[in-house]
C-alpha cells in the first residue's frame, strides 16, 4: 500500500482510538491536561514501535518456524512486559531526562490495549517488517491526535456547568463519540 | 464478608463496565449485536473465573516481587485456552470478535481482580467474586449490544424487532454510537445511583471512576483500585 | 539470595505448567479446530461450486503427498461414482495471499468452476473477484487454457483489480498442476 495512503487511513480514516477502539482506559484516564496527554503519547509511540519489532521478530524466527502460533498472545503479553521494564531501566540510568518526562507513563503502558493490538494487528494484516514499524508509528501517532484533541476540549469542560451524573467519564465518552463522528468524515478520502 | 455478597456486588452494586469504569475497549468494540457481546461476556467469565481460582490457590508461594509477572502468565495462558476453544467449537465467534479475543489478556478487570481481589482472598470468595463480576459484565454487553442492534439493524440477536417499515439507524452500529451510547448509560447509572442515596438519606455517592483500576493494576498499587 | 532463587523457582514453575497445559490444548483441540476451520472456509466456496453434490466432500476428504507438502483433496459424487474433485490453491493477491477453490471435472478435463475462500483484499474493488459474474467465467474452461484475456486465455480480469484477478488465475492454474500431477492416484482413493 502506498506509504501516504495509509498515514492518513491509520491517523484519520481507521484511527486506532476512534475508529477500532483500542487503548480506551488511557484515552479517558490521562486525558485531563494537554501536558499529561502529551506524555502519555509520546510513550505509546516510543514503546508501540518497540513492541512491535520486537514482537515482529519473535513472530517470524521463533513462533513460526518451530509451529507455536498458538502462543502468540502468551509471547507477545510477555515481551510487552519485559520491554517496558527494560526501557524504564534504561532511561533511568542512561537518559534521566527523558525517564522524567516519559517514565510515570511507562508502567501504565504494559496494559494498554493500543500497544499489544498493533503488535497482533500487524500479524494479522500479514505486514512485512518494515511496513509493520511504520504502520506501528503511524497507528500511535494517530492515538497521540485522539488523546490531545480529548485533553483540550476536556480543559473547557472543567468550567461548563454539567448536571452531576453526567460529570467525568460519561461526557468523556459522549464527548469521544462526537469525535468519532468528525473522523468519519475522512472516510471518503481513502475509499 | 459472604460468599453471596461477594458474588451479587458484581451484578449491581460494582457491575462492570457501568459502575466500576473497567475493560472499556471490548465493551465498545464488540456490541455490534447482543449475541457479539454475549459471546465475549462468556470467554470473560471464564478467564476470570479460573484466573480467580488459581490464583487465589497459589498467593501464598508468589514473591511479592514477581505477582504481577505471574498473574500475567496465568491470565494469557487462560486466555489462549479460550481463543483454542472458540477455534474449535464457535468459529463464527471467533471470527467476529477478531482481536479482541487475544486482547482480553489487557483488559483491565482480569488484572485488576487478580490484584485486589484474588490475591487476599480464598478459593471460593476469589472464584464467586469472579463468577460476579464475569456475569455482570457480560449483562452489560448484552444490554449494550441489544441496545445498539435494536436501533442499528432493526433487529435482536437477529432476528426482526420492528416491521418492514422501519429504517435502521446506522449511527448506533458504527464507532460514535458505540462511545454515545456507552456514555449515556454511565450517566444514567449515576442518576441512579445519586437517586437512590439522597432517598436513603446517605450523602451523595461519588460519580463512576475513570478507569483508575487499569494504572493501578499496572503499577501494583493495589490500594488504588477503586473498591466499592 | 534466597529469595531471588524462590522467584526464579516460581515463576518458571508456573511458566512450565502453562506450558504444558496448553501443548495438551492444542493437541486436543487440532482435529476440531481443523474440521471448523474447514465447514466455515472452505465449505461455503465447496457449496457454491458444486452445488448439487451428492455426498459430503468436506467429510470424504483425502490428503495427498505432492512435491510441496501435502495437499487435502475434496472428492464430489453422483451416483456413486466420482465426477469432480476440488482442491485449495493460493495466488498473490494485493494485500496478501488469495486463497481459491478450484473445483475440477474429471471426466471432461475441464474447470467446473472456483470460489474465493481467504482474501485480504481492500474493500470495493479487489472483493469483486468474489461475485459470481467473474468466478462464472471460469466453468468448463479445458485445464491448459486458464489466463486473463490480455494473455492468452479468456477470462476477463475485474476492471480495476487486475492484481487481484491475476491472483486467483495464478491459484486455480496451480490447482490445475498439482491435480495434474495427483491425477494417477486420485482415481483409486476415492
Amino acid at each position: 500500500m502506498d506509504y501516504f495512503l495509509m498515514l492518513i487511513s491509520a491517523i484519520f480514516v481507521n484511527n486506532i482510538l476512534l475508529a477500532q477502539y483500542l487503548g480506551n482506559c488511557p484515552f479517558l484516564g490521562c486525558s485531563k491536561e494537554k501536558g499529561v496527554a502529551f506524555g502519555m503519547g509520546a510513550a505509546v509511540i516510543f514503546v508501540a514501535v518497540m513492541a512491535t519489532a520486537f514482537t515482529w521478530i519473535m513472530q517470524k524466527w521463533v513462533l513460526e518456524p518451530y509451529g507455536l502460533g498458538y502462543l502468540q498472545t502468551l509471547v507477545f503479553i510477555l515481551v510487552i512486559a519485559a520491554l517496558v521494564q527494560f526501557v524504564e531501566m534504561f532511561l533511568k540510568k542512561m537518559v534521566p531526562p527523558l525517564y522524567k518526562a516519559l517514565g510515570i507513563f511507562l508502567p501504565l503502558i504494559t496494559t494498554n490495549c493500543a500497544v499489544l493490538g498493533i503488535a497482533i494487528l500487524v500479524q494479522r494484516k500479514e505486514f512485512g517488517l518494515g511496513m509493520s514499524l511504520y504502520y506501528s508509528f503511524v497507528a500511535s501517532l494517530g492515538f497521540t491526535l485522539a488523546l490531545m484533541l480529548m485533553a483540550g476540549i476536556r480543559e473547557r469542560l472543567v468550567i461548563a456547568r454539567l448536571p452531576k451524573s453526567l460529570q467525568g467519564t460519561s461526557i468523556g465518552l459522549v464527548m469521544a463519540g462526537l469525535m468519532s463522528l468528525t473522523f468519519f468524515a475522512f472516510k471518503g478520502m481513502i475509499e | 464478608m459472604s460468599i453471596v455478597k461477594e458474588f451479587t456486588k458484581g451484578l449491581w452494586k460494582e457491575i462492570p463496565p457501568f459502575r466500576l469504569v473497567l475493560g472499556l475497549c471490548p465493551t465498545l468494540a464488540v456490541t455490534k449485536t447482543a449475541s457479539d457481546g454475549m459471546g465475549m461476556g462468556a470467554a470473560v467469565i471464564f478467564v476470570l473465573v479460573l484466573s480467580n481460582v488459581i490464583i487465589s490457590l497459589v498467593r501464598k508461594i508468589i514473591p511479592k516481587k514477581v505477582r504481577i509477572a505471574c498473574f500475567i502468565v496465568i491470565a494469557a495462558s487462560l486466555v489462549v485456552s479460550v481463543e483454542l476453544l472458540m477455534q474449535a467449537y464457535a468459529y463464527p465467534l471467533y471470527q467476529s470478535l477478531g482481536i479482541f479475543v487475544p486482547l482480553i489478556v489487557v483488559n483491565c478487570i482480569i488484572l485488576g481482580r487478580a490484584e485486589a481481589f484474588a490475591a487476599k482472598n480464598p478459593v471460593l470468595m476469589s472464584a464467586a467474586d469472579g463468577l460476579g463480576m464475569g456475569i455482570g459484565f457480560t449483562l452489560s454487553l448484552t444490554f449494550l449490544g441489544a441496545l445498539r442492534e435494536i436501533f442499528g439493524y432493526g433487529k435482536l440477536f437477529g432476528s426482526a424487532v420492528f416491521g418492514p417499515a422501519f429504517k435502521p439507524f446506522t449511527f448506533m452500529v458504527e464507532a460514535p454510537g458505540a462511545f454515545v451510547c456507552l456514555g449515556l448509560i454511565l450517566a444514567a447509572m449515576n442518576y441512579l445511583a445519586i437517586w437512590q442515596s439522597k432517598r436513603a438519606g446517605l450523602p451523595e455517592p461519588a460519580i463512576a471512576a475513570s478507569c483508575g483500576g487499569c494504572r493501578a493494576c499496572a503499577i501494583g498499587e493495589s490500594k488504588q483500585i477503586v473498591e466499592g | 539470595m534466597r529469595e531471588l532463587i524462590n522467584m526464579i523457582v516460581v515463576l518458571s514453575l508456573i511458566s512450565g505448567a502453562s506450558g504444558l497445559s496448553l501443548a495438551y490444548l492444542k493437541d486436543m483441540t487440532a482435529k476440531p479446530i481443523e474440521d471448523q476451520v474447514l465447514f466455515y472456509v472452505q465449505g461455503p466456496a465447496l457449496k457454491a461450486v458444486f452445488p448439487d453434490a451428492e455426498n459430503d466432500p468436506l467429510a470424504d476428504r483425502k490428503k495427498f503427498d505432492t512435491a510441496d507438502g501435502a495437499v487435502t483433496v475434496f472428492p464430489v459424487k453422483k451416483g456413486g461414482k466420482l465426477t469432480a474433485v476440488a482442491l485449495e490453491a493460493f495466488g498473490p493477491g494485493y494485500g496478501g495471499d488469495i486463497g481459491v477453490i478450484v473445483g475440477i471435472d474429471v471426466a471432461k478435463n475441464t474447470l467446473a468452476g472456483i470460489g474465493v475462500t481467504t482474501l485480504k483484499e481492500t474493500p470495493g474493488l479487489g472483493m469483486r473477484v468474489t461475485e459470481a459474474k467473474y468466478q462464472k467465467q471460469f466453468k468448463g474452461l479445458a485445464l491448459d487454457k486458464v489466463g486473463l484475456s490480455g494473455k492468452g486465455g479468456t477470462v476477463d480480469a475485474v476492471s480495476g483489480a487486475t492484481i487481484s484477478s491475476t491472483g486467483t488465475v495464478t491459484a486455480a492454474n496451480k490447482a490445475i498442476e498439482i491435480y495434474k500431477s495427483l491425477k494417477p492416484k486420485l482415481e483409486g482413493a476415492f
